[in-house]
């Protein structure tokens, strides 16, 4: 192999790619909480609900799981458009990003409703508490604790691979940054090397934060390593 | 007047029967042991008491009030005087010993917290638990958890007492830690409506014997007229195979 490396280039540039690691980050914490809000909506709706508003969460979630996220988020920015809606190419990832989220967020939180056993619901019933306080005090913590690694794989998921999807609509994340530069020096190589280094290290304190989240509030012993 | 009463009460599960007109009354500081085969019905009669299983007919009344269960506000006020204790204890698993017997006092009753936590420590120190607060159920054995839970249902103070074969999920040796908090109880005057298989325990704490069978009230009376005595064929045969080990 007689390619020489020039890193040099990359680290006048970091100052860029720190700002483009910074995007990918938001893009990813919102898109998780939306789609988490969508999920835990379509789960409910998936469980309890009439069986006209099951059938809705049965099409979304079969929609977005079966389709690419990137087809999804083509057809917000250039499909909208020709219906008068223009949104940001920004705006376009996190919308489409949060609902691809929702559609699989709506299948790992059901599988939590389910896992509810009826016996604390039960009790939680004699003791005269009211649905609204049955869901926050015994069935959301029951579930947060059950389905919490499926979440923090799922997060890790979007903040790689969902955001990343940003760079072919012109949005300086992390990736559409490395590409932005390196069509000015073709030094790919080396942004890619540099680019793959920090999202390595941006899902690794991702990791460690969702493990002592989960073993503080959920008393769930992920492991990091 | 009884402090708590069934008339000819009727519930089912869709097309299944489970009760076929059960009448019992449990006087106020009285202990009402329901025995029975299973199957009989028992558990069912405490869950129509707590408002779990719809009855189909007849009447449950407080103090002579009988309770509508279709109503919202009667039923809240039925489980504030009224609490049970599961048989697999169904504590909330994702609460320390304290959240279990604190969060209805604290969240539907807004009592103060210094008050609740006290109390709910009197509690557990009564049920034997005391300097467990902080542990999680799943840290806690069985007989152990049993206890929580019937500290949680004394937290909200009630008049009537449910339990449902409180002991039959424990190892043999933890059955008599949880028997002694319900011997403290029933010293006390607590009105208590049992469901158990531990005849022994039967005799010695209740006042009355209700035997049932295939949803039918078949003997009620004293344990020793019930247990040792009993006038139905069907009686005899229950308690000649449960007396014998």
């Amino acid at each position: 192999m007689n390619y020489s490396f020039h890193f040099d280039v990359v680290w006048r540039d970091f100052d860029a790619l720190m700002q483009g690691a910074w995007m990918t980050f938001q893009l990813g914490v919102l898109a998780f909480w939306g789609g988490a809000l969508i999920g835990l909506l379509g789960a409910a709706l998936k469980t309890y609900g009439p069986r006209p508003l099951r059938l809705v969460a049965d099409c979304y979630v079969v929609f977005f799981t079966n389709t690419p996220a990137l087809i999804q988020i083509y057809f917000l920015y250039f499909g909208l458009p020709e219906a008068g809606i223009r949104w940001s190419s920004e705006a376009c990832v996190l919308i489409g990003l949060t609902l691809n989220a929702g559609a699989y967020l709506t299948m790992i939180l059901r599988a939590g409703f389910l896992s509810v056993r009826r016996t604390e619901l039960e009790a939680a019933e004699t003791l005269g508490l009211s649905v609204l306080q049955q869901i926050r005090h015994v069935i959301v913590p029951h579930i947060a604790r059950a389905i919490y690694p499926a979440l923090a794989n799922f997060f890790i998921v979007i903040l790689v691979m969902g955001t990343s999807i940003g760079a072919v609509i012109g949005v300086d994340e992390l990736t559409g940054q490395a590409i932005n530069l390196a069509t000015v020096n073709y030094r790919w190589l080396e942004y890619f090397t540099v680019v793959a280094g920090i999202y390595v290290v941006l899902t690794f304190v991702a990791s460690i934060g969702l493990a002592l989240l989960g073993r503080w509030a959920f008393r769930v012993r992920a492991r990091i390593f | 007047m009884p402090h708590l009463e069934l008339r000819d009460v009727r519930a089912g599960y869709g097309a299944l029967e489970v009760l076929r007109g059960v009448s019992l009354a449990v006087d106020r500081g009285e202990v009402v042991a329901l025995v029975g085969p299973s199957g009989s019905g028992k558990s069912t009669v405490l869950r129509v008491l707590m408002g779990l299983t719809p009855l189909s007919a007849g009447q449950v009344s407080i103090d002579g009030r009988p309770v509508d269960f279709r109503s919202r506000g009667e039923l809240r006020a039925l489980r504030d005087r009224m609490a049970i204790v599961f048989q697999q204890y169904n504590l909330f698993q994702n609460m320390t010993v304290m959240g279990n017997v604190t969060l209805a006092p604290l969240r539907i009753k807004r009592w103060p917290r210094a008050e609740v936590e006290a109390e709910a420590r009197a509690l557990l120190a009564k049920v034997g638990l005391a300097g467990r607060e902080d542990a999680y159920p799943d840290e806690l054995s069985g007989g152990q958890q049993q206890r929580v839970a019937i500290a949680r249902a004394l937290a909200l103070r009630p008049e009537i007492l449910l339990l449902d074969e409180v002991t039959s999920a424990l190892d043999p040796e933890l059955v008599n830690e949880v028997l002694d908090t319900i011997r403290t109880l029933a010293a006390e005057g607590m009105t208590m409506l049992i469901v158990s298989h531990e005849m022994g325990f039967v005799r010695e704490i209740a006042d009355r014997v209700v035997m049932m069978d295939a949803g039918e009230v078949i003997e009620a009376g004293p344990p020793a007229e019930i247990l040792d005595n009993p006038r139905t064929e069907r009686a005899r045969r229950f308690f000649g195979k449960v007396l014998r080990h």
